[in-house]
């Protein structure tokens, strides 16, 4: 019934840029992380769980 | 381990410790409710095998503990869960004290004063009647408060932190603190009646769309993201190695915050989308569907090369279970979207199933390593015993697989009889009853799964409390770092420190576009009370009616019940004529339900006398032999509650109920007449004259109401 409503909604437009939107900034984003400068910064953080902090004596 | 933050600083040397008293507290009440989460779930349980479970009682029976158990099991337990593992993590990886000590504890204290006021509302039916939205408005503005409470603590050590690269499981965090704020405010908005009474701003479909993005969002905000969050931070530290792919964590963040949003609404949109645009939604939806697994990968393969360990490591043991349910809800969850299967799964014990096998699988098992995990670390010490903790995760293995398949085996039964129709395009089982007698054992199966994992639990418990015990907290360890100035920037190039300041620009931009898509996204669904064609025969509730629909909603019939024939042969031969849209414009809020543990009742109205009802509410067996439909007894005992109709007929006018000022004023009175009549056509059978102001002579006249206006119209299509 969502369905039978909704296609009384007469704006593709809408829906249309939304889904645009998505899939620019989600290609942006493919695109950033696998630049391969950008390795030095993945591979110092995936070592910061393991760095509680230095004890203060 | 690697290249420490600390080399060649010149910022100030600055020494912190952390809160874990909080971590502490929040462990303790994640235990408890826990336990009463689930001791609830196999109440109910039992009280679907045999309705004898329900002792009569009105504040025990399903309708009004099932809104208990959801909320206890969502937000008690694994929210209470969540901030314990949030408040670790995030201290440590950003090497800061939590914000403000004060504002943590008003997040405890206030978060567990909400579960207590929901444990005692709900059971005395004061409910919203929206599913994982049930508590009344006083309490859903106590939750906004403390949500922001938490999120001020939360972002304020953001703002204090001494690392200056973001972990990717505060990511996650951060979708969870933005996400469920929107969603319940959005979904939370009614208009008090009185003090414990309130009606949805929504009605009909919107509303219905409202509650669905709702809670499609937010088992994906509040049992996924943060709960990712936690496992990208505390599979790596249990298994003591990095996770396996870095960026594959980035991508599955990014592709599940897209995909949640897109996938709710995207679905129905595709009927008024050119066919191009359809295409490309569907690539990009399955496309997506890759990276929730890609997630899952990526936890199990940080425990590649410690699998050794995993069998003897009962945290990694835990996890990496974990991890396997969630792939396989996450491969079902789709499945289950795909219109043919969902026709099937649909309002079926199925979906329970699904859900449980998250839940329990995914959500039950990690908090369980995360638990062992901090109890070791905050009490210093090892686990109490390991037997106890192995015979644990075994209970709940096979009380989980008891669960989850007796309801995929009862449901898929149950809606086969359903749909069989012979060759004469008869209804193979015309009785509702029979399918239900059929798959009685399946709820037997379930409830002794669900008490396994309730035994589980309870073991947890025990072995977590001897751990504390044999344990020390010890006094508050100080630690040194620098805070963070331009020396935290590499120093080689200043091409590095743009680069470096851009994942948080970016991460920001993305997160508004987001919001964009989704804001757009949204605007069918806001704005389809204008577009969704009026019918004329569809006339506002009487005013007794109002107050039965209100019972209604109070004994929760709506989570056995659907009010909604969907186009399909099968249903129109059991139930009638298909609903339409038009129908609701007038419930605030919908009744729709979500699950037919019973008949729908959309065109119920009518198709029995007032008698029937009578006896059916005192005793269903009375008429239905072997019904499992609780007693409501209580209703020929309460009074009906006239004092508040007048302000009800005027909230429900200023949203947009079309009462005039004459119904509205004369509202009692016309109640009365009505409650009149529906007691001396009762009187005929025998029922005595004092049922007139009782509580089901209401509830009567909205059964005789549903689905009559629209489904007595001659046939027009
Ligand atoms: C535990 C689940 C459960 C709850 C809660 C529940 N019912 Fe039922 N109901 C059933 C089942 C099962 C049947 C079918 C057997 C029968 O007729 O009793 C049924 C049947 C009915 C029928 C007959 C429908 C028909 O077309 O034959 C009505 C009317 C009804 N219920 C009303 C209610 C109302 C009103 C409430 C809330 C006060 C309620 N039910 C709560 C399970 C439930």
């Amino acid at each position: 019934m969502y369905k039978e409503a909704l296609e009384q909604f007469n704006k593709p437009w809408l829906p249309l840029t939304a889904l645009f939107i998505f899939v620019l900034v989600f290609l942006l984003y493919l695109y950033w992380t696998f630049k391969k400068e950008n390795k030095h910064i993945y591979d110092y953080s995936s070592q910061i769980p393991f760095e509680d902090g230095v004890k203060h004596e | 381990m690697s290249s420490s933050s600390n080399v060649n600083r010149t910022g100030l040397l600055e020494t912190y410790s952390y809160d874990d008293q909080i971590v502490r507290m929040f462990v303790f009440a994640t235990i408890i409710w826990g336990a009463v989460a689930m001791l609830l779930g196999i109440t109910i349980a039992f009280q679907l095998a045999t309705w004898k479970m329900n002792f009569g009682l009105q504040w025990m029976t399903f309708g009004r503990l099932r809104p208990l158990h959801t909320n206890a099991a969502i937000f008690a337990f694994c929210g209470n869960a969540m901030f314990a593992g949030i408040y670790y993590s995030h201290q440590r990886l950003l090497k800061a004290r939590l914000f403000n000590d004060a504002l943590s504890r008003i997040h405890f204290w206030g978060w567990q004063a909400i579960i207590v006021a929901a444990a005692i509302t709900l059971p005395l039916g004061l409910t919203r009647g929206k599913e994982y939205a049930e508590l009344e408005w006083p309490i859903t503005i106590a939750i906004a408060v403390v949500w922001v409470v938490f999120a001020v603590n939360f972002f304020g050590t953001l703002v204090r932190r001494r690392e200056r690269h973001i972990y990717v499981a505060i990511w996650f965090y951060i979708a969870t603190i933005v996400t469920v704020a929107v969603l319940h405010i959005v979904n939370g908005l009614s208009l008090p009646v009185t003090w414990t009474k309130s009606y949805s701003v929504y009605s009909g479909v919107q509303d219905a769309l409202v509650q669905w993005w709702y809670g499609h969002n937010a088992v994906a905000f509040f049992l996924t993201t943060p709960f990712l969050g936690l496992m990208y931070y505390f599979v790596p530290k249990a298994a003591n190695r990095p996770v396996y792919s870095y960026r594959l964590s980035i991508i599955h963040f990014w592709s599940l915050v897209f995909i949640y949003i897109w996938a709710g609404p995207h679905h129905l949109l595709y009927t008024t989308l050119p066919e191009w645009a359809q295409t490309l939604g569907m690539v990009f939806s399955i496309a997506l569907w890759a990276p929730s697994w890609g997630g899952m990968i990526n936890g199990l393969m940080t425990l590649r090369g410690v699998w050794d360990k995993v069998r003897t490591d009962i945290i990694l043991k835990f996890m990496a279970l974990s991890l396997t349910f969630y792939g396989m809800s996450t491969f079902e969850g789709p499945l289950l979207s795909i219109k043919s299967v969902n026709a099937i799964g649909h309002f079926t014990d199925w979906i329970p199933g699904h859900v449980h096998a998250g839940t329990i699988g995914w959500n039950y098992l990690l908090i369980a390593g995360i638990l062992y995990f901090l109890v070791t670390k905050l009490w210093k010490t090892e686990i109490y015993s390991k037997t106890i903790a192995n015979i644990q995760f075994w209970m709940a293995t096979i009380g989980l697989s008891l669960y989850y398949v007796s309801m995929v085996v009862a449901g898929i039964t149950q809606s086969l009889m359903w749909r069989a129709i012979d060759a004469n395009g008869k209804l193979v089982y015309p009785n509702f009853i029979e399918t239900v007698v059929k798959i009685v054992p399946m709820y037997w199966v379930r409830a002794f799964g669900g008490t396994f994992v309730f035994v589980s639990f309870l073991l947890m418990g025990y072995n977590l409390y001897k751990t504390m015990q044999q344990g020390s907290v010890g006094i508050e360890e100080v630690y040194e770092a620098y805070a963070l100035d331009d020396s935290s920037v590499e120093k080689n190039a200043t091409q590095h420190r743009k680069l470096e300041g851009l994942p948080l620009v970016f991460g920001v931009l993305s997160l508004i576009a987001i919001l964009v898509g989704s804001a757009i996204e949204i605007v069918p669904t806001m704005l389809s009370n204008h577009y969704i064609s009026k019918i004329d025969a569809v006339k506002p509730y009487s005013p007794l009616e109002l107050i039965g629909r209100d019972i209604y909603i109070r004994e929760g019939c709506y989570l056995c019940h659907s009010q909604q024939v969907r186009p399909m042969v099968h249903e129109v031969l059991r139930y009638g004529k298909q609903s339409e849209a038009g129908e609701f414009i007038y419930d605030h809020p919908f009744q729709w339900g979500s699950k037919r543990t019973g008949p729908d009742l959309a065109r119920v109205g009518g198709k029995y006398p007032n008698m029937w009802h009578y006896r059916h509410m005192l005793n269903p067996r009375d008429v239905t032999p072997q019904s499992i439909m609780p007693i409501y007894k209580w209703l020929v005992e309460q009074k009906i509650d006239y004092a508040t109709l007048t302000r009800k007929l005027q909230v429900m006018k200023q949203l947009g109920v079309p009462y005039s000022d004459a119904q509205i004023n004369n509202g009692v009175m016309s109640a009365q007449t009505q409650a009149r009549t529906i007691t001396e056509d009762l009187m005929k059978s025998g029922v005595p004259a004092e049922v007139e102001d009782k509580e089901l002579v209401a509830l009567i006249s909205y059964l005789q109401r549903i689905g009559v206006d629209y489904g007595s119209l001659p046939k027009s299509n």
